[in-house]
């Protein structure tokens, strides 16, 4: 070595391998090389940011839109004034509040009388949605209104033409008179219960004392509404909730509309699973990706070695790579997640104004999060692997040898997968269940797929060239195949799955509110009009219930003892029963306390026959001819109230007191819209009670305008039209549907680069076979064949077990998830291996094509 | 141990064993070679005679069982990975079989790489003047896969030489290649050697090859014997004269 050679060395060695890990970088992007990993960091940041911003700005929407229902983002509900310390707490955390207290009560225009529904309310009602009101005769578009002045009140139509009287005149409201000053279009949380006493009528909370209604015993609801800023709303919540009695409830949109909370718990937890599922793919993408990555890389750091590079010159070296790869990745799929996310967005515009939600910083920390976990955990032991590469490998060649397939390095990357389901979910149960549920399906595909593979060479000896060729291979190559084999079979499953809940999902939707569905129940029918109305009803193409006898009464004693009775709604009652089975607290006091009561007159009916989509679960149904008075109870209820079986039940209607037995429980779907009814009697048991007529019907939208007329024609008839609920649902779902289809989108993408990786990741193998098969004079074609073959044969495999794992999981999921009943779905086995076969083997000959295409002496150059 | 300062190379009751399931499997019996500064020397043997065993020894790529090594006075059997790689970078150069040429750098970058590895500071401008001497000027921003195997061998010549190595390891640098490239090859690698003055330590089975070499060991069933072939000494200087 000459002093001259020393002169020129540079002192400075510290930025060499900065200026390598670049260079390597910036070619092997270039030619390609990192696209598959890149790939798949991408897929599995876009996927979260998208996913976790799209659902996150859909339910804030909706909770936004909904929010209207109940006029406010939370209602606290009690049979008493509130405490002030409440007030003063709202005070603190800057909530708006308004005051709503509602009853019923007779109201008196000259001779005429009406019983009707009371809302008082103050200034600020509504804080959400919107109370319109005509004030004027001719007005022809309503004013959107807050309060009535002191001394007058706004009335819903019916009040006018039931009470003859007209915008301007006077009506008697417990003592005080009070003057009409507009009638109500729209109420944003009006209720709609089938069984209300009558028209609505609004009047200022300054006149309630002037009327004398609050008397001792007087039936009440106070309504204290709040809105504002939800981060004071949720900490105003969580200081409220422990201070509830039984008599109170705090509640949100979601919580008030059992039906919109259903729809949207069942689609969030879908979403959540989507992407989850989508999350491991892509993080098992990553990990065969690296794995590969580990191998292509040997032979460059064994050369480095030898060629005298230390081995932190080489660690730095790739670190910087892997580090600098993984954040380019990670930005990319931050671009990709939000153009995605901007896409869903603008695409739900149509349904839903998202212009006001916020994007917070949820979507964008959990991505980078779970791109930087896919990035190290996955890629670690391929990687550290690869930096102990020995130099002596230029000289014997290098190993190919892959880990055991159990062992402590699989830890990093199953805790990781378990952090990332944790992050994503916050539910400890789905992900150890995803994780654990996958690990065993891996380990039992892994044998079981080792055994089909062995069993298709005796089948294939028979079989023509290729296919003799191609499962020789499969069999030859059974242990590496197996471990492709376990991600294909995940991968369609994966796929499968999302497309079975999907539907499942969707057609579970649909048939709870199919096309017929009705939009509005119709009260305070008279016998006499009967015939009337069923003309009106067939002569414009109305789907009507039938008509149902309704009886207003009171259940007030159980066995002889007499009930506490707080006021609530049907639904609010099964609702309460459902939340205080999960606080076990409460139902330990609830023992010390006196039998609970349903707090409210009753809509009680009769019945020969069990009403639709009831289900009979205890007792049995009675005879109509039966003359021994009898009842049938609401399961939820009965359960509220502890009634049983052969319980002695003593009513209340009008002053008549009768007691029957229980002989039948049933229960009753909530979710449809039809009419439901807590109480049914034997016919004997009503039969010489006075009664009023109730239906529900579908109303089309062409005909909606006969109403008015119908209207005019019965003024004694009440009609309460839900429509626009009913079609916030359908949008609702329409909304979920799309974003359904958006996240399989992504899971396809996610499944379909899981598929590519691993075929790439045998790729070298099979060139240095192609390379031996060429030389010993294979043609062409059979090589082509034997390829698509092999790839066929192990995507039918892995679509059969992929289909069979598919179905124990819908099972799963559709009992204990999402509370659905279960289904079998043969079809789609035939869907997952057809998939499976050509999907892997088309991916397969492509990824082999440009093998294929090679001379023997380019392939053989290439191998040997 | 210190060397003769006309010694490159020393290697003394040398041995190589590696254990099996129930046996000790001997691939090199203990073993003397010494080396010149500036010598050619090739190692002859068939397949599995422990020729390349010997080189990855020599070379400081793997550890023997028994006995010293020393290059350049750096006794290699002491030394752990990281010292042996250390001394690798500043004294060995090598030329592989199968090329060894790192696919995602351009062929000048692969040339540069042993120069930067040993901090020499003009090794782009090196770089380009090994390829232009090897006749690849115009290949200098190719990659390997683009190359054919005649023009990777001679990059990784190039890359051989570009540290100016005090000892290069060849082993069978024309292996993978047909008669007449591996011929041109040769010549290419002799010329270059002589011209650079380096020491040249040959793995070959090709007797012809291994004839341009001013000296020959062979290796059979790990025993090294050395083998006199004075008059072979001419037509190797006459053949390098024809190529230059």
């Amino acid at each position: 070595m000459s002093a001259n050679f020393l002169d020129k060395r540079a002192m400075n060695k510290s930025n060499l391998w900065i200026k390598q890990s670049l260079r390597l970088l910036h070619h092997e992007f270039r030619r390609g090389e990192l696209t598959i990993i890149c790939l798949a960091i991408v897929l599995a940041v876009a996927t979260v940011f998208s996913l976790s911003g799209f659902s996150g700005k859909i339910k804030q929407a909706l909770l936004t839109n909904s929010s209207s229902y109940i006029a406010a983002d939370r209602v606290l509900r009690t049979s008493r004034i509130a405490a002030p310390e409440i007030i003063e707490k709202s005070q603190q955390y800057t909530l708006k509040m308004a005051e709503k207290v509602e009853t019923e009560s007779m109201v008196f225009a000259g001779e005429n009388m009406l019983l009707s529904e009371l809302s008082v309310i103050s200034d600020l009602y509504p804080l959400r949605g919107e109370l319109k009101v005509i004030k004027m005769a001719e007005q022809q578009v309503p004013t959107v209104e807050h309060a009535p002045k002191s001394g007058s009140v706004w009335v819903e139509p019916s009040v006018l033409s039931r009470l003859d009287i007209d915008i301007g005149d006077q009506v008697e409201i417990g003592v005080t008179s009070f003057v009409i000053a507009g009638i109500i279009t729209d109420i944003p949380d009006r209720s709609y219960r089938a069984f209300i006493a009558g028209p609505t009528i609004i009047l200022n909370i300054a006149d309630l004392e002037k009327t004398q209604l609050v008397q001792p015993g007087s039936r009440l609801t106070y309504k204290y509404l709040f809105a504002g800023n939800i981060d004071a709303i949720k900490s105003f919540e969580e200081w409220i909730k422990p201070k509830l009695n039984d008599t109170q409830s705090f509640y949100d949109a979601k919580q008030a509309q059992s039906r919109l909370s259903n729809t949207l718990t069942t689609a969030e937890k879908f979403l959540s699973l989507a992407s989850m599922l989508g999350i491991v793919l892509a993080a098992v993408a990553v990990a065969v990706a690296s794995r590969r990555y580990g191998q292509r890389h040997q032979p460059m750091v064994a050369v480095f070695k030898a060629l005298g590079a230390s081995l932190p010159h080489i660690r730095k070296l790739y670190y910087l790579h892997w580090s600098l790869l993984s954040l380019i990745s990670i930005s990319i799929g931050l671009i990709v997640g939000y153009c995605l996310l901007l896409l869903g967005t603008s695409a739900m515009d149509h349904y839903l104004s998202l212009e006001n939600t916020s994007l917070g910083y949820k979507p964008l920390s959990i991505s980078v999060v779970t791109g930087l976990l896919c990035a190290i955990a996955f890629a670690i032991q391929p990687i550290k692997r690869l930096i102990n590469t020995s130099p002596l490998s230029v000289i014997r060649g290098f190993s190919t040898e892959t880990l055991p397939r159990f062992g402590l390095h699989q830890l990093p990357p199953i805790l990781a997968l378990f952090a990332l389901l944790m992050i994503f979910s916050q539910d400890l149960t789905m992900s150890l269940s995803l994780l654990i549920g996958g690990m065993l399906v891996s380990a039992v595909l892994l044998a079981f797929g080792q055994g089909l593979m062995s069993a298709g060479r005796t089948v294939g000896s028979q079989a023509g060239k290729s296919w003799h060729l191609a499962l020789a291979n499969l069999k030859r190559r059974a242990s590496e195949n197996s471990v492709q084999l376990v991600s294909f079979t995940i991968a369609i499953k994966l796929l499968l799955l999302i497309t079975v809940m999907k539907h499942s999902i969707i057609s579970e939707w649909q048939q709870q509110f199919p096309e017929n569905t009705p939009n509005h129940y119709v009260m305070n029918i008279a016998e006499h009009q009967l015939s009337a109305i069923d003309s009106f009803v067939n002569a414009n193409n109305i789907q009507s219930q039938g008509f149902y006898q309704v009886f207003r009464g009171r259940l007030s004693a159980v066995n002889g003892e007499s009930l506490l009775n707080t006021e609530m709604s049907d639904e609010a009652s099964v609702e309460k029963t459902q939340s205080d089975k999960q606080d076990k607290t409460k139902t330990t006091e609830k023992e010390n306390t006196p039998r609970q009561g349903m707090g409210r007159e009753l809509g009680l009916t009769w019945g020969d026959e069990i009403p639709y989509q009831n289900k009979l679960l205890e007792g049995q149904w009675w005879q109509p001819e039966d003359q021994q008075g009898q009842v049938s109870i609401e399961s939820a209820i009965a359960e509220r109230l502890s009634i049983v079986l052969g319980d002695e039940l003593t009513f209340d209607l009008g002053g008549q007191v009768f007691t029957v037995p229980v002989t039948s429980i049933r229960e009753v779907n909530w979710q449809s819209r039809q009419l439901n009814f807590i109480m049914v009697f034997n016919k004997s048991v009503l039969e010489n009670f006075p009664a009023t007529y109730i239906s529900a019907w579908m109303v089309p939208e062409q005909t909606k305008d006969h109403l008015a007329h119908f209207l005019r024609e019965f003024p004694t008839i009440t009609m309460m039209d839900f429509g626009a609920i009913l079609k916030q649902l359908y949008q609702v779902i329409e909304q979920v549907s799309i974003a359904i289809e958006l996240i399989l989108i992504l899971v396809v993408l996610a499944g379909s680069l899981v598929l590519i990786a691993q075929v790439q990741a045998s790729m070298e193998e099979r060139e240095r076979e192609l390379a031996i098969l060429r030389t010993l004079g294979a043609k062409g074609s059979l090589l082509r064949n034997s390829v698509l073959f092999e790839f066929v044969a192990l995507g039918a495999i892995a679509g059969l077990m992929a289909s069979f794992a598919m179905e124990i999981a819908v099972y799963f999921l559709q009992t204990q998830v999402f509370d659905m009943s279960a289904s079998f779905h043969f079809s789609y086995w035939l869907l997952g291996i057809g998939v499976g076969a050509s999907f892997v083997g088309i991916v397969g000959l492509f990824s082999c094509w440009r093998l294929l295409q090679l001379s023997s002496v380019t392939l053989i150059r290439r191998t040997m | 141990m210190k060397l003769d300062p006309n010694n490159i190379l020393k290697v003394h009751a040398l041995t190589k064993s590696v254990q099996l399931e129930d046996k000790t499997l001997e691939l090199l019996q203990p073993l003397e070679l010494t080396i010149n500064a500036g010598e050619t020397l090739a190692i002859v043997g068939s397949s599995g005679s422990g020729k390349t065993t010997l080189l990855s020894l020599l070379a400081g790529l793997d550890l023997p069982t028994t006995g010293e090594v020393y290059l350049k006075n750096h006794a290699l059997h002491q030394f752990n990975e990281e010292q042996r790689s250390q001394v690798r970078a500043n004294h060995v150069g090598f030329i592989f079989q199968q090329f060894l040429l790192i696919n995602s750098l351009t062929a000048l970058e692969n040339v540069m790489l042993p120069a930067e590895l040993a901090n020499i500071s003009d090794a782009r401008q090196r770089g380009k003047e090994l390829l232009a001497q090897v006749g690849l000027s115009e290949r200098a921003d190719h990659y390997p896969s683009q190359l054919s195997g005649g023009e990777q061998q001679r990059v990784a010549i190039a890359r051989a030489f570009i540290a100016e190595p005090d000892i290069l390891f060849a082993d069978e640098p024309t292996g993978n290649l047909d008669n007449k490239t591996g011929k041109h090859i040769a010549n290419l690698l002799f010329e270059l050697n002589q011209k650079k003055g380096t020491t040249l330590v040959l793995v070959t089975h090709d007797q012809k090859l291994a004839s341009r070499c001013e000296r020959q060991v062979e290796m059979d069933s790990g025993v090294l014997t050395e083998k006199t072939v004075p008059h072979q000494l001419n037509e190797c200087a006459s053949t390098v004269n024809k190529v230059g």
